[in-house]
């Protein structure tokens, strides 16, 4: 027995590891199948008292119920972070590749640009479209064709072809960093769950956006041009006030149920249990106020965003707020509790002080001096006059920087700023910094982003693909292990045993990557089916020989596998191989497939190798009969 | 149960006859290639393609005329899946010049049929989108939604609660199924699919997929080179090359010939090739490792023997792994969904020649080059 301690333990490990690995994925299942199910009673019930409700404004609603659900229980989230995500082919989505357009991009930069240039960008655009150039790179040779030098659009006249050409290769190389942070806040504002974000190359973002239904929204949101706004942040006696008179309102709805409480809960603030206070003070439950700080910042946590976002567009709220200010948030959480992230409330001026138009650039530095991390930035002389008329009026006010209506920083003014050079410090890291620094830069300068592929599934294509490839799968299976047990008998069912197995581990191991499951990966799933018998195969039909020749049970089980090692490993390394080239070749869907692939190979290695050897060993110890067919 | 026991067939000797049959074949696919072409998808080629899956049963002349009625002349139209889908695929990038008018017009009088009075200013037109102001932020909300259901790209210009402004985006794939709302009310349908490639990324996509499939043969040269001998490298390079051409050559010969079998070479297609470079080499592999361990046991057993007793030997393996394979392979090309369909077809073909290259071809391969270069294979 003790011969298989070793081996028995590293197999059940396995199977347990597994196991785990997959609970979440079947406990997200379960929790979808119960929030769907809620939320269509939910639809039912706002579409009868309300009828006339429009279909964007229900679907919203229903976002915010499915929000609260989902937040309200963090085991949910658990879940759902930890399964086996599902491809877009299989849960529907969008995937766009967006190049960042350099042509525009010279074409704004350009100082004084002519009808020459223009003609001369246009065909370069054209010939980049065809050719692996860079826009760059042709512009200046068609420049230089002409006699013209790039100094007279780019740069000084001092300046040589070369280091212009350098620059703005890295102003191109800039502008896609730009756009990645644009489109990132955007998204992360929109609520797009699971969306991905990466970069391809040093020109191309790829987003994917699972479930995106309205295309338009979405393109909107990825190709839009950013707004960025200095506006003032409001004092906070007026900032507390608003705040107190939403709080009333809100409260005012829940005191006609609650008169009795009333009087009493008003002096025992401080002993008041959480739900009363919640029902007493309904918004600053969720919008905490620090009463030590002099600031009347509110904090919010991630999950309540939605919540107070539908707490301020009620009309009735909406009467209380002054019609000159807004509630904008923060675009980053300031820290964590709890393990929730957590966000800032700030009250601002609706009108813009200025606009991120007159910035002409930005910088991050580590200061010399205090050695913390500081953004300069400078602006043009229109931008810079008004900025020193904005400044001296707000002299230690805070002026919020917004991107798109979120803030990403609230520095306070501590003197007038003259001449259009101003210092941001207050930054926890340089890393911080840099954010701000391509934040302030998108104001100034455009990173315009062409679609060049788009790929939108819809929801019911991937429904049905899920179905067939599971019915296909299951009955590859099932065929498979008929004929095995015919082929092999019991040593058949032994390798049957082991295909299961080899699944489970495959599954178990894409869990634990948090790889993506994808339609092709359900084909490949269902090829490592067949392919992994090929293991067991190749051993049974070398028992088998061994055997024929004469040996014992015992010596025939082990020469079979020894024998049978070299040609299970040389086929499994290529098919490996060639995994591993389909992986980088391949996109989304066949990346699925490559991936299920060799995890697949190395599965069913596993299970050939060890768990078929060891239940064979244990059958030739106890003196079972062993038949290969 | 057993099949093929002590089998001893001369592969070997008949291997003339083999050589005939895959030129054969490689012959017929070439001259099918020359002359019909291959049919490469929209990954490839850019362009626009949709998928559509109608509520009732089709005519599918119906919708090409009403395609062709919109201003694309040029529109591939066909049946996908059952009786309900539509494939509608064109070169286009964006609307033509000449159509987007038309399609302005549409807009406003869709606005005009459902809010008769509404003022609206347009404020913005480019090549193909148009921007309108309307009177107040309400009913803002309730033209987008209009608009929307009737098949127009409508999104309000900001999210900001006092937003007016409305654009409407006109690109190919929206003008289709656009139109095809409204010529055919009655039959309304959902959109399965849609994939919008550029030109340059079709290109640079295809070039990338014959480098993946080299860059694969070339690794199996270096690595069976490594674990074996450079001649069985040689031969199992040179089958798998041979595999990858005669499937290929299938592509150009039942494309638009098997109703209901998409063969048009697109990303999960190149998949299925590399797939197929993957498990036929799994094949070829078996048998060789079985040649190398007769080589070293029979030492003077002359190669030819030995090729003819490892192919024997490994059949039984060959034939029962093969046979699942093909077998679940059939079960996914027949219920395993449109999507899959053309990949495992491609799978399903590819592992029959790949596993008759791996018996009669591989093995008379590495037999050829070393009698002519007069070489004692050794290990």
């Amino acid at each position: 027995m003790k011969e298989f301690r070793f081996r028995i333990i590293i197999i059940l490990a396995a199977i347990a590891l597994s196991i785990y690995l997959l609970y979440p994925t079947y406990s997200d299942y379960q929790n979808s199948k119960e929030i769907s199910q809620f939320l269509e009673k939910r639809k039912d019930e706002i579409l009868k008292s309300n009828p006339n409700i429009t279909t964007s404004e229900l679907n919203r609603q229903l976002k915010v119920i499915e929000d609260s659900l989902i937040n309200s229980n963090p085991s949910f989230q658990e879940a759902r972070q930890d399964r086996i995500k599902l491809g877009l082919d299989l849960q529907g989505g969008m995937r766009v590749v967006l190049e960042v357009n350099t042509g525009k991009l010279l074409e704004k930069l350009a100082k004084d640009p002519d009808e020459t240039f223009r003609t001369l960008l246009t065909e370069a655009q054209n010939e980049a479209a065809l050719s692996d150039e860079s826009v760059v790179d042709i512009l200046a040779s068609k420049l230089s064709e002409r006699g013209i030098r790039l100094s007279r659009y780019f740069g000084s006249v001092r300046e040589s072809d070369d280091v212009i050409i350098d620059r703005l290769k890295t102003n191109a190389t800039d502008a896609v960093t730009r756009a990645e942070e644009i489109i990132r806040n955007r998204i992360d504002q929109y609520g797009v769950a699971e969306p991905t974000i990466q970069r391809q190359g040093n020109r191309r973002i790829i987003v994917e956006l699972p479930g995106i239904a309205r295309e338009e929204e979405a393109k909107r949101l990825l190709q839009g041009t950013a707004l960025l706004e200095f506006r003032l942040v409001r004092d906070p006696e007026f900032t507390i006030n608003v705040m107190q008179r939403i709080d009333e309102v809100l409260a005012g709805k829940n005191k006609d149920t609650l008169s009795t409480t009333d009087t009493t809960a008003q002096d025992t603030t401080t002993q008041m249990s959480e739900e009363e206070f919640r029902k007493e003070h309904p918004f600053f439950s969720v919008a905490m106020i620090n009463p030590e700080s002099r600031l009347a910042d509110a904090y919010v946590k991630e999950s309540d965003r939605n919540k107070l976002q539908e707490m301020l567009n009620r009309p009735e709220v909406k009467n209380v707020i002054p019609n000159n200010v807004e509630f904008v948030f923060s675009a980053k959480p300031i820290g964590y509790q709890e393990g929730e992230s957590i966000y800032v409330l700030y009250l601002v001026n609706k009108t813009p002080e200025l606009t991120g138009g007159v910035i002409t650039d930005a910088t991050a530095n580590i200061d010399p001096m205090s050695s913390a991390p500081i953004v300069s930035m400078t602006m043009n002389s229109e931008g810079a006059t008004e900025w020193a008329r904005i400044t001296g009026a707000n002299v230690n006010k805070r002026i919020a920087i917004i991107l798109d209506g979120v803030v990403f920083s609230a520095p306070n003014v501590n003197q007038k700023i003259v001449g259009g050079r101003s210092q941001i410090e207050g930054m926890e890291n340089l890393e911080e910094a840099k954010l701000l620094e391509i934040v302030l830069k998108a104001g100034a300068l455009p990173a315009p982003v062409d679609i060049i592929e788009e790929r939108t599934v819809g929801p019911s294509l991937g429904e049905d693909s899920i179905n067939n490839g599971v019915i296909a799968a299951v009955a590859g299976f099932f065929i498979t292990v008929f004929f095995l047990i015919l082929y092999y008998q019991r040593s058949g069912s032994v390798a049957s045993l082991a295909l299961i197995f080899t699944v489970l581990f495959t599954l178990g191991v894409m869990a634990g990557f948090g790889a993506t499951l994808t339609l092709p990966g359900i084909a490949g799933i269902i090829l490592t089916i067949t392919m992994s018998i090929d293991s067991n195969v190749l051993i049974y039909e070398r028992i088998r020989e061994e055997l024929a020749v004469g040996k014992t049970i015992k010596a025939s089980v082990d020469s079979g596998f020894t024998r049978a090692l070299s040609a299970i490993i040389d086929s499994n390394v290529t098919t490996f191989f060639t995994g591993i080239i389909l992986y980088q070749f391949g996109t989304g869907p066949v990346q699925g497939f490559a991936l299920t692939l060799m995890i697949g190979i190395a599965a069913s290695m596993f299970s050939a190798l060890v768990i078929t050897r060891l239940i064979l060993d244990y059958m030739v110890f106890k003196g079972l009969k062993i038949t290969v067919g | 149960m057993r099949i093929f026991e002590n089998l001893n067939v001369d592969f070997l000797g008949k291997r003339k006859l083999f050589y005939t049959i895959s030129g054969a074949l490689i012959f017929l696919g070439l001259i099918n290639m020359i002359f019909r072409g291959l049919e490469f998808g929209v990954d490839f080629l850019g362009g626009s393609e949709i998928v559509l899956q109608f509520e009732k049963e089709v005519d599918i002349t119906v919708v090409r005329d009403h395609v062709q009625n919109a201003g694309l002349q040029d529109a591939e139209v066909k049946t996908f899946g059952g009786e309900t889908g539509v494939l509608i695929r064109t070169e286009l990038q964006e609307v033509p010049p000449n159509i987007f008018p038309e399609i302005v017009n549409e807009i406003e009088q869709t606005i005009n049929n459902h809010f008769p009075g509404l003022e609206k200013t347009l404020i913005d037109s480019t090549s193909n989108t148009v921007t309108y102001q309307l009177p107040n932020p309400d009913t803002t909300d309730k033209v987008v939604d209009v608009l929307y259901s009737e098949g127009f790209q409508a999104a309000e210009v900001s999210v900001e609660p006092g937003n007016r402004e409305i654009v409407v985006t006109a690109n190919i794939s929206n003008w289709i199924e656009g139109s095809l709302r409204r010529s055919m009310p009655d039959n309304p349908f959902e959109i399965l699919k849609e994939d919008k490639v550029g030109p340059k990324v079709g290109s640079e996509l295809k070039e990338d997929a014959v480098i993946a499939i080299f860059f694969s043969l070339i690794v199996i040269l270096v690595y069976l080179g490594f674990r074996f001998k450079f001649i069985f490298a040689f031969g199992a390079v040179l089958s798998l090359f041979h595999n990858v051409i005669i499937t290929l050559g299938l592509f150009s010969i039942l494309y638009n010939v098997i109703p209901g079998l998409n063969l048009e070479i697109d990303l999960t297609i190149v998949a299925a090739f590399l797939t197929l470079v993957g498990y036929s080499i799994n094949d070829t592999v078996v048998i060789f490792d079985r040649i190398r361990e007769n080589i070293k046991f029979h030492k003077t057993l002359p190669l030819f023997d030995i090729i003819n007793k490892s192919v024997n030997q490994t059949m039984s393996r060959t034939v029962l792994t093969g046979g699942t394979t093909l077998i679940t392979l059939l079960v996914l090309t027949l219920f395993g969904g449109e999507v899959l369909r053309a990949f495992a077809f491609t799978l399903f073909f590819g592992i029959i020649i790949g596993t008759y290259a791996s018996i009669f071809i591989a093995g008379a391969l590495v037999y050829e080059y070393a009698t002519r270069k007069k070489r004692r294979v050794e290990f």
